[in-house]
C-alpha cells in the first residue's frame, strides 16, 4: 500500500510543485510548408502554449512533465494531436504540418447539370444576381437561359432545353406543378414573363438533365422553386416602371409565427410603346395584363410551417398579322387561378415531412379567322415527401403523389391548316378529357466519404387514362478527388406523358409516355466558394416513343425517336469586388422524328452553337452597371418550296420542304442596365434604366408568305432596341 | 488508518488540483484581457493574435463559458479589421469574420440574453458588406435581428450605441448614414459611459476612447478642428494610453490642421 502513496504524492508533485520550465518550440506550417501565422498550440488539459508568429514559430515553457498531448489548432485548418514525453531539463522541437479542413460535401455538388442559388455556401447565383442581369427585366426563367443548354422561346420566359420542347421543363414551386406561371404565353410574336416574384424565393434549383427520382413526368428539365416559409420582415415595396407599377407588402407578426404577403401589379404599356416606336395601329387590344397574390403562413412551433398561396393573372392582347390566307388581329385572352397549401413538420431530430395540395384553373381563348379556340384546363396535385436520415452517410428520401388533369376545348379548327379565312370550311370541336396520374419514389443518397457522393433512385407512374406505366431507375455519383476539382456522372431513365390533347387525337387513348435515357459527365474547378467556377459537361440523350401525327388518318401515336448530344461550358468569376461576370457556351446536337416530322431532323430547338455573356460592374457602392450579349445559331424551321392552287376554296396550298430543314439567321442581342441606389424621403430606392437590344439587331420570329407563296416575308420579333425606366421605393 | 489515510490524500490531491485549476482559470482570463487591452491599435496583428492565443487556450479548458467566446471574437474582429485598410484582403477578412460570427453565436446559444455578443454580431454583420455583398438581405435581415435584441436586452449600453454609431458612420449618406446621422450618437454613447458600471471585473470594458475619438472625428470630417481638439484630450483624459486616439484619430486631426 505505501507504495501507492507514494506514487500517488509522487505523481502531484512531479507535475504541480517540483518540475522546472521545460521548453518547447517549433514551427506550424500549411500543407505547401507555408507557415501559419496565429496557429495555436497548447498542452492539452492545460492553459501553457503559445501562438505561432509570421514565420510559423512558437515557443513556450511549461512545469507540466511526463507523457502530455499537444493540441495545434489553426482556423479553417484541421486540428491534429502529437503526444510527447516531457521530461525535466530537456527543451524539445516539434515540427508540425496542418491541413486545410474540407468544406462539407453539400447536396449541390452531387447533381449533374444543375444550377442552384439559395443560402448555401457554394451558390451558382443568386437572387440578386437575377434581378440585375441586363435584359433579363428581372425574370427568373429569362435570368436561367443565361446558363448552358437552355434557351429562350421567342424571347420570352418559356425555356427549352438541350434542344427539346418548352413543355418538357417542369416548373415546381413548393411540390405543386405549375403550368402557366406566365402571362402573354404562346401569342402570336410575343414574348411571355413570368408571374414568379423571384425575392420570395429561398432556393431555385435549375436542373438541365440528369435530375433525381423526386421528379416525375418531365423528359428534359426541372426548375424547383421554394419560397421562404415565413416573410423576412415587415414592409412595403412600390414599383413605378414606364411600362409595369407594383406593389407588394410583407407583414411579419412580433413572435414571428404569422405572416402574409400581397403582391399586385398591372401593366401599363402606351406610354411604353409610344416612347420605344411601336406602331399603336398594330395592336387591338394594347396588351394588358395584371395580376394579384398572396401567401399567408402560420408557424404553429418551431418544427413545422402551413402555408398558403393564392395567385391570380389575366391578360388580353390583339397583335396584327398578315398570313397568306387572312389579315387581322391574333387575339388572346388569358387567365390563370393558382392555388397551394403546404405543410411541413420536423418529426423527431431525424424526420422531415412535407405535403402539399394544389388547385389550378387555366383559361385561354384565342381567335384569328376561323381559328376560334377556348381552353380551359384544370390540374390538382397532393403530394407527399418524407426525408429521413438513417445514419450520418446515409438519408433516404421517399413520397408520392397523385395528379388530376382535364382539359376542355371548345372552338372551330381550320380543316386545311393553310385557310385560316373567315369563310373557310372547319371541325367544331367539343372535347373534355382528363386523367390522373399516380407517382412514387424513393432515393437513398450515400456519403461513404467526404469527398464521394451517390444518389440511387427510382421511381414509377401510372397513368389512369392510357393505363400505361413508367418505371425510372436513377443514379448520380459526385467525387471530389482533390480540393477544387469535382467529377460529377448521371444515367437515368426519364418518362413524361403526352399532353392530354395528343391523347384525344389516339385511338383508343394508347399513348405511351415519351422516354429519354440521360448520360451525363461533367467536371468542376471550383476555387473559393464560386470566386472561380469553371464547370464542362457532356450528355447523351436517347430518346424514344416521341408523339407523332400520322399525315393520313391524323391520328397520334408513340413511336417516334431520337436522340440529342452536347456539351456544356459555364465559367462565373469574381473578378475583382467591383466586376463579376460568367460565360456560358453550349454545343447541341438534337435530331427527332417527332411531330409532323417524317424522319430524324433537327429537333424544334436545335441551337447548335448558343454563347451567352453576362458582366456586372460596381462603379459606385450606389450605382451597379451591367451587360448581357447572347449570339446563337439561328433556330431551325421548315421552307416552303412552291404551292398548289386550290380551286375549291380560291385558296393556295404550301409544299413544305423536309421538317425543319431551314435555319433563321445568327440570333444576336445586347442589353445593357444601369441601377441606382439611393434615399428617398429617408426610404431606401432603387432606380433601374435599361436599354434591351442595345444595337437594334433585327431578330427573326418567323417568315410568313404572300398569297400564292413566291414571295417569302420576314417577321421580326417585337424586341427592338427598347428603352425602360423604373422606380422602386421601400417603405 | 491506511484507508483514512488515502482517502484524505485523494481528496487533498482533488481540491488542491481544482483550487489551483479555478485560480489558475480566472487569473489567466484576466491576464489575457489585460494583454488584449495593451495592444496599441488595431494595425498590430502580432500582438491581436498573441492576445487570441491566450483566450483559445483557455477556451480549450473551458468550452462553455461564454465570456471566453466572446473575446477570442472580439479579438478574431479585431483582426478581420486588421486585413481591411487600403487593400483590404478579402479571403482573412473573411475567414476572421465568420470565426467571430461563429463563436458569438456559440456564446449566445449558452446564454441568449448576454448583450454584448449581440452588439459585437451587429457589427461582425456589417462586415460581411465588404466580402458578401450579394447577400444584401441576409446582412440586413441579420443586422436588424441582432440590434433589436441588443437594444432590448441593454437599452442602456454604451458600446451599443457606439456600434450602432459606427455602422452608421460607414454607411453612405443616401442609405440613411453618414457623418451627420452618426455624431449624436457616438455622443450618446459618450454619456451612458459617464455613468456605466461594470458588471465584473472579467466583463467587456472597451470603447470609451474610441467613442471619444469618432466624436473628434466627426469634427474633423467637418473641419471644426478646435472641437475635435477638445473631444480628443476629453478621451485621452480618461484612457491616456489608447492606441486609437493616439495613432489613428490624432494622425487625421494633425493632417487635417495641415491643410
Amino acid at each position: 500500500m505505501k507504495k501507492i502513496y507514494l506514487i500517488l504524492i509522487a505523481i502531484s508533485f512531479s507535475s504541480n510543485f517540483y518540475s522546472q520550465g521545460v521548453k518547447i518550440y517549433g514551427k506550424v506550417t500549411g500543407e505547401d510548408n507555408k507557415p501559419l501565422n496565429g496557429a495555436n498550440v497548447v498542452i492539452e488539459g492545460t492553459i501553457d502554449g503559445s501562438t505561432t508568429d509570421s514565420t510559423g514559430y512558437y515557443e513556450f515553457e511549461t512545469s507540466k512533465t511526463g507523457q502530455q498531448s499537444l493540441l495545434f489548432t489553426y482556423i479553417e485548418y484541421n486540428e491534429r494531436r502529437k503526444s510527447l514525453l516531457i521530461e525535466q531539463g530537456k527543451n524539445i522541437e516539434l515540427n508540425v504540418q496542418l491541413r486545410k479542413a474540407e468544406v462539407e460535401t453539400e447536396e449541390i455538388i452531387v447533381t449533374a447539370s444543375s444550377y442552384t442559388s439559395g443560402q448555401q455556401s457554394q451558390v451558382t447565383i443568386t437572387p440578386l444576381e437575377i434581378v440585375r442581369i441586363p435584359g433579363s427585366d428581372g425574370d427568373l426563367y429569362r435570368a436561367i437561359t443565361t446558363f448552358p443548354g437552355s434557351n429562350q422561346v421567342d424571347e420570352g420566359s418559356r425555356i427549352t432545353v438541350r434542344g427539346g420542347d418548352a413543355n418538357e421543363v417542369l416548373t415546381i414551386l413548393d411540390q405543386a406543378s405549375l403550368y402557366h406561371p406566365f402571362i402573354f404565353d404562346n401569342d402570336f410574336n410575343t414574348s411571355s414573363y413570368t408571374t414568379i416574384n423571384p425575392w420570395g424565393l429561398k432556393g431555385i434549383n435549375f436542373s438541365s438533365g440528369g435530375f433525381s427520382a423526386k421528379y416525375g413526368n418531365a423528359l428534359s428539365a426541372v426548375l424547383d422553386l421554394k419560397s421562404y416559409e415565413m416573410p423576412q420582415g415587415t414592409g412595403a415595396f412600390l414599383w413605378l416602371g414606364l411600362a409595369n407599377v407594383g406593389l407588394s407588402g410583407v407583414f411579419l407578426s412580433n413572435d414571428k409565427k404569422l405572416g402574409a404577403t400581397v403582391d399586385i401589379g398591372q401593366t401599363i404599356l402606351d406610354p411604353y410603346f409610344r416612347l420605344n416606336g411601336y406602331l399603336l395601329d398594330r395592336y387591338n387590344p394594347i396588351p394588358l395584363a395584371r395580376g394579384v397574390g398572396g401567401t399567408l403562413s402560420y408557424k404553429p412551433n418551431e418544427k413545422s410551417n402551413i402555408k398558403a398561396i393564392f395567385d391570380y393573372s389575366e391578360d388580353r392582347i390583339g397583335i396584327r398579322n398578315t398570313s397568306p390566307s387572312y389579315d387581322g388581329y391574333f387575339n388572346s385572352r388569358a387567365n390563370t387561378i393558382f392555388y397551394n397549401l403546404k405543410y411541413s413538420a420536423g418529426i423527431g431530430s431525424k424526420t422531415y415531412l412535407s405535403a402539399g395540395l394544389s388547385l389550378s384553373h387555366h383559361k385561354d381563348e384565342i381567335s384569328y379567322g376561323i381559328l376560334n379556340n377556348d381552353v380551359k384546363e384544370l390540374y390538382s396535385k397532393f403530394r407527399l415527401d418524407m426525408t429521413n436520415q438513417l445514419s450520418k452517410k446515409v438519408d433516404l428520401n421517399f413520397g408520392g403523389e397523385y395528379e388530376y388533369d382535364e382539359d376542355k376545348f371548345i372552338g372551330k379548327v381550320p380543316s386545311l391548316s393553310y385557310n385560316l379565312r373567315l369563310d373557310a370550311p372547319f371541325i367544331d370541336i367539343n372535347s373534355n378529357n382528363h386523367t390522373g396520374r399516380i407517382g412514387g419514389y424513393v432515393e437513398a443518397q450515400i456519403k461513404p466519404f467526404k469527398t464521394f457522393f451517390t444518389i440511387a433512385g427510382i421511381r414509377t407512374d401510372y397513368h389512369t387514362l392510357s393505363k400505361n406505366s413508367a418505371v425510372d431507375p436513377r443514379l448520380s455519383l459526385g467525387w471530389k478527388f482533390a480540393k477544387d476539382h469535382i467529377l460529377r456522372g448521371t444515367v437515368g431513365i426519364y418518362h413524361q406523358f403526352p399532353r392530354l390533347e395528343f391523347y384525344a387525337q389516339a385511338s383508343n387513348f394508347a399513348l405511351k409516355p415519351e422516354q429519354a435515357t440521360h448520360y451525363i459527365l461533367g467536371y468542376e474547378f471550383n476555387k473559393s466558394e464560386g470566386l472561380f467556377l469553371f464547370r464542362v459537361e457532356g450528355y447523351y440523350k436517347d430518346y424514344k416513343d416521341l408523339v407523332i401525327r400520322d399525315p393520313n388518318s391524323f391520328l397520334y401515336s408513340t413511336v417516334g425517336k431520337g436522340a440529342a448530344k452536347g456539351v456544356d461550358v459555364f465559367i462565373k468569376s469574381r473578378v475583382t469586388n467591383k466586376y463579376s461576370t460568367w460565360i456560358s457556351y453550349a454545343y447541341t446536337d438534337s435530331k427527332r422524328r417527332q411531330y409532323e416530322a417524317k424522319t430524324e431532323v433537327s429537333a424544334n430547338y436545335d441551337i447548335t452553337h448558343n454563347l451567352t455573356f453576362v458582366g456586372s460592374y460596381n462603379v459606385t457602392d450606389n450605382i451597379t452597371t451591367g451587360l448581357t450579349y447572347r449570339i446563337s445559331t439561328g433556330k431551325p424551321y421548315t421552307p416552303v418550296n412552291g404551292s398548289i392552287y386550290d380551286s375549291t376554296y380560291n385558296v393556295y396550298e404550301p409544299i413544305y420542304s423536309k421538317t425543319n430543314s431551314g435555319r433563321f439567321p445568327t440570333y444576336q442581342r445586347m442589353d445593357i442596365n444601369f441601377q441606382y441606389f439611393f434615399s428617398l424621403f429617408g426610404r431606401f430606392a432603387i432606380a433601374v434604366f435599361q436599354i434591351n437590344n442595345l444595337l437594334n439587331q433585327k431578330n427573326l420570329y418567323d417568315y410568313t408568305y404572300n398569297f400564292d407563296y413566291s414571295e417569302r416575308k420576314e417577321i421580326i420579333t417585337t424586341n427592338k432596341r427598347q428603352f425602360y425606366l423604373g422606380l422602386g421605393v421601400q417603405f | 488508518m491506511k484507508k483514512v489515510i488515502l482517502i484524505i490524500l485523494t481528496f487533498w490531491a482533488f481540491v488542491n488540483a481544482n483550487k489551483i485549476y479555478a485560480d489558475d482559470y480566472t487569473d489567466a482570463v484576466k491576464k489575457a484581457i489585460k494583454k488584449l487591452d495593451a495592444v496599441g491599435d488595431i494595425s498590430d496583428r502580432a500582438a491581436l493574435l498573441k492576445a487570441r492565443g491566450d483566450f483559445e487556450r483557455i477556451l480549450q479548458l473551458k468550452k462553455n463559458e461564454w465570456m471566453l467566446n466572446y473575446y477570442m471574437a472580439y479579438c478574431d474582429l479585431m483582426i478581420a479589421w486588421s486585413y481591411m485598410g487600403e487593400k483590404p484582403d478579402n479571403e482573412n477578412i473573411k475567414k476572421y469574420n465568420e470565426s467571430c460570427i461563429d463563436l458569438l453565436n456559440k456564446a449566445t446559444d449558452i446564454k441568449d440574453d448576454f448583450a454584448e455578443a449581440y452588439i459585437l454580431k451587429m457589427s461582425a454583420n456589417s462586415n460581411r458588406w465588404q466580402y458578401e455583398p450579394d447577400k444584401m438581405n441576409d446582412i440586413i435581415t441579420k443586422g436588424a435581428e441582432d440590434n433589436a435584441m441588443a437594444k432590448k436586452l441593454e437599452p442602456e449600453n454604451p458600446r451599443y450605441y457606439l456600434v450602432d454609431a459606427m455602422i452608421t458612420y460607414y454607411t453612405p449618406e443616401s442609405f440613411g448614414g453618414g457623418v451627420e446621422k452618426a455624431r449624436p450618437l457616438f455622443e450618446k454613447s459618450w454619456d451612458l459611459f459617464q455613468t456605466y458600471q461594470l458588471k465584473d471585473e472579467t466583463y467587456p470594458n472597451w470603447g470609451k476612447d474610441q467613442a471619444a475619438g469618432m466624436v473628434a472625428l466627426c469634427y474633423v470630417k467637418r473641419d471644426k478642428l478646435d472641437e475635435a481638439k477638445k473631444w480628443i484630450d476629453k478621451g485621452l483624459e480618461t484612457a491616456p494610453e489608447s492606441g486609437f486616439l493616439k495613432g489613428y484619430i490624432m494622425k487625421q486631426y494633425e493632417e487635417a490642421q495641415k491643410k
